[in-house]
């Protein structure tokens, strides 16, 4: 096919070229045309033509079964051999028993070693077909291995999307899980602060509680005379001494 | 067409691969359908020239090659018809000498 292309490429090539020079090489043999397998079809390997005692055709045997049935063929053999050897155009010479003793012995030879033969030439064919043939079912098998691989890698490129997509999941878990950190931090911080004032307050007025009570305990206590508290002191007795009373 | 080239009529766009047992001129009545009446006439529009009996015979060797030889597991069928083949020619062309060794005078 390639062949027939570069051969076709070549020819046009040519006839260019040729334009320029001198029409005298055989230009004429162009090469155009449809292929035409249907009355010129690739030749094919047969099977070897059917032979009878040895050597002789099937289809002569073929060629008498209409015209004078199965035994015709033999009928006609063994009556020209006759004729050929009464008339002596076959002569039997020194010759003709040297032919028999030599047919016998390929007989003997073909009947006694041909199968063994033939079963070993056979398993050589076959050894040499799969010698020829073995480049083209490695490489076969090379590009279907390759094939099948390149489909793991294909479904391992598809896991490794997946991955990204759970990493990116990932890195977004995280990145909430800080922010989320983060606005705790903050509301603990804000709530220290407050936390802080909160008892800073309250520690302030305690302290001005205390202060102002204690100031205003020294300053009454102070503001007392003794008169005062004698006349108190007296004035409780008399009431203890009332109360004793009833 | 010099020596070794293809057929004139061969044309690979056309024919395919060569095949060495194929005729790729017009093609006549095959042989076998001739009637005997009109044998003169097939024969005489026959191409009769050296170079297309040569082509003729390289046609019949490769049919037969292609039949008995080229097959993969072929037997010994072609080895004897080549046998066969080669003693009936040897016979034919020692024929003149070995007309002497006949034993009988009268047939």
């Amino acid at each position: 096919m390639l062949s027939r292309v570069a051969l076709r490429s070549v020819a046009g090539q040519q006839s260019v070229s040729t334009t320029l020079v001198a029409r005298t090489s055989a230009t004429s043999t162009e090469i155009v045309g449809v292929r035409d397998e249907k009355n010129f079809p690739r030749p094919v390997r047969g099977e070897p033509g059917k032979v009878r005692l040895g050597f002789i055709p099937e289809e002569w045997f073929q060629f008498f079964h209409s015209k004078t049935g199965v035994t015709g063929p033999y009928t006609f053999g063994v009556g020209l051999t006759t004729y050929l050897c009464s008339k002596e155009i076959y002569v039997m010479e020194h010759e003709y028993y040297t032919g028999l003793s030599i047919i016998l012995m390929v007989y003997y030879a073909t009947t006694r070693f041909g199968p063994k033969i033939a079963k070993w030439l056979d398993s050589e064919v076959d050894k040499v077909e799969t010698d020829l043939n073995s480049d083209r079912v490695e490489t076969l098998k090379f590009l279907e291995e390759t094939i099948a691989s390149e489909k793991d890698a294909q479904w391992r490129a598809q896991g490794q999307e997946l991955l990204v997509q759970a990493k990116k999941e990932n890195v977004l878990l995280q990145l909430e899980a800080a922010y989320r950190e983060r606005l705790m931090n903050t509301y603990q911080e804000v709530k220290r602060r407050l936390d802080f004032q909160l008892e800073k307050t309250a520690l302030e007025r305690r302290f001005e509680q205390k202060h102002l009570v204690d100031w205003v305990v020294t300053n009454v206590s102070r503001a007392i005379t003794p008169d005062q508290e004698k006349q108190t002191l007296d004035r409780c007795i008399a009431d203890l001494a009332a109360l004793a009373k009833k | 067409m010099a020596i070794g080239d293809y057929p004139k009529e061969y044309n690979p766009a056309v024919h395919g691969p060569y095949d060495p047992a194929r005729y790729y001129g017009k093609a006549d009545t095959p042989l076998a359908q001739v009637k005997l009446s009109e044998l003169g006439a097939w024969f005489g529009r026959r191409n009769k020239t050296p170079s297309a009996v040569t082509g003729a015979i390289s046609r019949a060797w490769w049919r037969w090659q292609h039949k008995y030889v080229q097959p993969k597991r072929v037997g010994m069928a072609p080895f004897f018809q080549l046998l066969v083949a080669n003693m009936i020619f040897f016979y034919s062309i020692n024929y003149g000498k070995i007309k002497h060794h006949r034993n009988y005078k009268y047939h």
